[in-house]
């Protein structure tokens, strides 16, 4: 096979080096053996999986999701497995795969990131840690730490002193100004952005008069956001130079490719996922066949060619 | 598991608001349990975004071989009035088949099902099944309960099978004017059964399941809940679990047909 034919989709994310920019977004893809019938797991770039706390944590009461126009409202509060039995029951299964497992990890203390950070610093299988300080769902942690640019900066601090591993830091909409967040969380050591998280919102049934959600609020994703996090993703490659990962509405190749041009190093898929299992390695093709056809041989020469 | 488009084969209005689609998946989902389900997808199409749960209602065969699955549903939003619309030769994206279904235990002879409305969809499935395992169709009996008489679905086809049914109707506009729980309380409590399978709506699975425990009869339901992935990815489908607490259980993974016992509703 020529070198035309097949463009060099290979991107860096710090240290971990991906064989195409598509990911999956922490939260909607299980533990990735949830997918292993639907879709080829190995073709896709990397692999984020559900977020991980220390010791398991039950999550919100249900009503956990409701669809809105264009998306999706959820209150899933990162009910997860634990540290430990990540460890024992989901990662060997990760192991098996080709693409690098990042965890997707956070906290209700600046200890608790900091202890898992460094528990995960020595556990094989494991290529990089995202650390969520964004999430909307939980009361403690999460946004709490990623609202504030001082926060942000003592947290991701905290963090990196504890891990050798490459970190990505998840960054939130539901903030003013997200570059000021961006500015200080690179100058704490992250090797990588990631945003955007769900942005809050709500529903409401008229008929009971109730929220549609028991948490009342939840993070809204889905097509409905990816203006949103596309205007995010372009302000914050502007002033910080660590790659950015665009998150949020991705449903097909030519949305990846807008994030792309925006300047965004990678790429994850979401909510996509649920609606079509072969999301990821549809846009992996999309952005083979866009750049054949567009005869760029490289994907790097694509990244933050946007113009105006 | 299988996820692909498949073609509509036929979409026939059985009721008021209900419909029989069949959806041609070929051999895709014929392994399929009575009471799994299938995330289903207007292919095509932004809204309604996510896929919609439905249970398999029954399996098309022809001959010895499976040529796709049945489903009835009931039109109540988006996706079921879109449904609706669709005509032979349409495409949905369908997957599956989903969950954890009925158990029947090895050597059951007597068997009670109860259906509440729209209920009934993985009952007639799981009907079929009572019978190729052999079960001597006398001894099922089926308590089928609706709102008004265009509610009660199905009667026929169990009556094929040589099951009896019990209807009932809340207005008394077809069978005993009752909820389907009374008539299944008196032959419960005339001669138990060896296992009560039930579906339908959560006041009617409440009352099921209190007659299940006041005569110590096994019980199975199956319950729905909201779902985006349909296959344990979000996490979306939580209920209270009655025996670990602080855990939840998922009504895609450990559903939706769970022991009565081992569920809050
Ligand atoms: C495991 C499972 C199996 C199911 N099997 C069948 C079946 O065989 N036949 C059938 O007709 N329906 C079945 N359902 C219910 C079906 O999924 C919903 O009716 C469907 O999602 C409605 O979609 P819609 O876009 O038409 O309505 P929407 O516009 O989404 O909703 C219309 C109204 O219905 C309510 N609603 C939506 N989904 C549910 C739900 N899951 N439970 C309770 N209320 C809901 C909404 O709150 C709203 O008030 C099943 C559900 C589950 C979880
Ligand atoms: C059901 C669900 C669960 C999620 N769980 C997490 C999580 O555990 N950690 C996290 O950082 N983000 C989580 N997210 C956010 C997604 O990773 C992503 O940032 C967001 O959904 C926007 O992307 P999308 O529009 O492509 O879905 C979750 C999103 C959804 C829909
Ligand atoms: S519907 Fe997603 S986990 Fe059950």
């Amino acid at each position: 096979m020529n070198k035309k034919q097949h463009p060099d989709l290979c991107v860096d994310i710090g240290k971990i080096r991906l064989k195409n920019p598509v990911m999956t977004a922490s939260g909607t893809f299980g533990y990735a053996s949830e997918y292993a019938q639907l879709v080829d797991l190995n073709r896709i770039g990397a692999i984020i999986v559900k977020g991980l706390s220390l010791v398991p944590a039950p999550g919100n009461p249900p009503p956990r999701t409701v669809e809105t126009p264009c998306g999706m409202l959820n209150a899933i509060g990162l009910e997860n497995v634990g540290l430990e039995a990540f460890i024992t029951e989901k990662l060997p299964f990760l192991k098996t795969l080709s693409p690098p497992t990042l965890v997707n990890i956070y906290g209700q203390s600046t200890d608790e990131y900091a202890e898992l950070a460094s528990r995960l610093n020595d556990v094989e299988g494991i290529a990089g840690m995202e650390v969520n300080i964004s999430c909307p769902n939980v009361k403690k942690g999460g946004i709490a730490f990623g609202a504030d640019p001082k926060s942000a900066y003592h947290l991701v601090n905290a963090v990196r002193s504890r891990t050798s591993l490459p970190m990505i830091v998840k960054l939130s909409p539901n903030v003013t100004d997200v570059t000021a967040i961006a500015r200080n969380v690179e100058e704490a050591g992250a090797d990588a952005l990631s945003l955007i998280n769900t942005i809050t919102g709500m529903a409401i049934d008229i008929d009971t008069r109730r929220p549609k959600l028991a948490n009342i609020t939840g993070g809204l994703s889905g097509p409905a956001i990816k203006p949103i996090a596309l205007r995010m993703v372009w302000q914050t490659v502007q002033c910080v130079k660590i790659p950015v990962i665009g998150v949020g509405g991705i449903m097909n190749a030519k949305d990846a490719l807008e994030f792309l041009i925006a300047g965004a190093t990678a790429v994850q898929v979401g909510t996509a996922n649920f609606v079509n299992p072969r999301a990821t390695t549809d846009i992996i093709e999309g952005i083979e066949a866009f750049l054949v056809e567009n005869k760029i041989s490289r994907l790097a020469d694509l990244i933050g060619t946007l113009e105006w | 598991m299988f996820q692909d488009k498949v073609q509509v084969l036929w979409n026939r209005k059985i009721g008021p608001l209900y419909y029989k689609i069949g959806l041609g998946c070929g051999r895709g989902i014929a392994d399929a349990d009575p009471g799994q389900f299938i995330m289903l997808r207007l292919s095509g199409r932004i809204v309604p975004f996510l896929r919609r749960p439905f249970s398999i209602h029954r399996l098309i065969r022809n001959e010895d071989r499976t040529e796709g699955i049945e489903v009835l549903y009931r039109v109540v939003g988006e996706c079921t009035q879109k449904l609706a619309l669709l005509r032979p030769g349409d495409f949905v994206d369908v997957m599956g088949p989903l969950g954890k279904g009925f158990r029947i235990p090895d050597g059951v002879r007597r068997v009670f099902i109860a259906a509440g409305g729209i209920g009934v969809a993985p009952l007639l499935f799981l009907a079929f099944s009572l019978r190729k395992k052999q079960i001597d169709p006398s001894g099922c009996r089926i308590f089928l309960g609706g709102k008004t008489k265009t509610d009660l679905l199905c009667g026929e086809d169990f009556r094929s099978l040589g099951m009896a049914i019990h209807p009932t109707t809340d207005d008394g506009s077809s069978g005993e004017m009752c909820f389907v729980t009374h008539p299944l309380e008196a032959a419960v409590r005339k001669e138990p059964p060896e296992i009560i399978y039930a579906c339908g709506p959560p006041g009617m699975l409440k009352c099921v399941v209190g007659i299940a425990e006041k005569f110590k009869v096994p019980c199975q339901i199956s319950i729905e809940s909201r779902m985006a992935c349909g296959i344990g990815a979000c996490l979306g489908c939580a209920v209270k679990g009655k025996e670990l607490t602080e855990k939840y259980l998922h009504v895609c993974m450990d559903g939706p047909v769970f022991d009565a016992a081992a569920v809050e509703l």
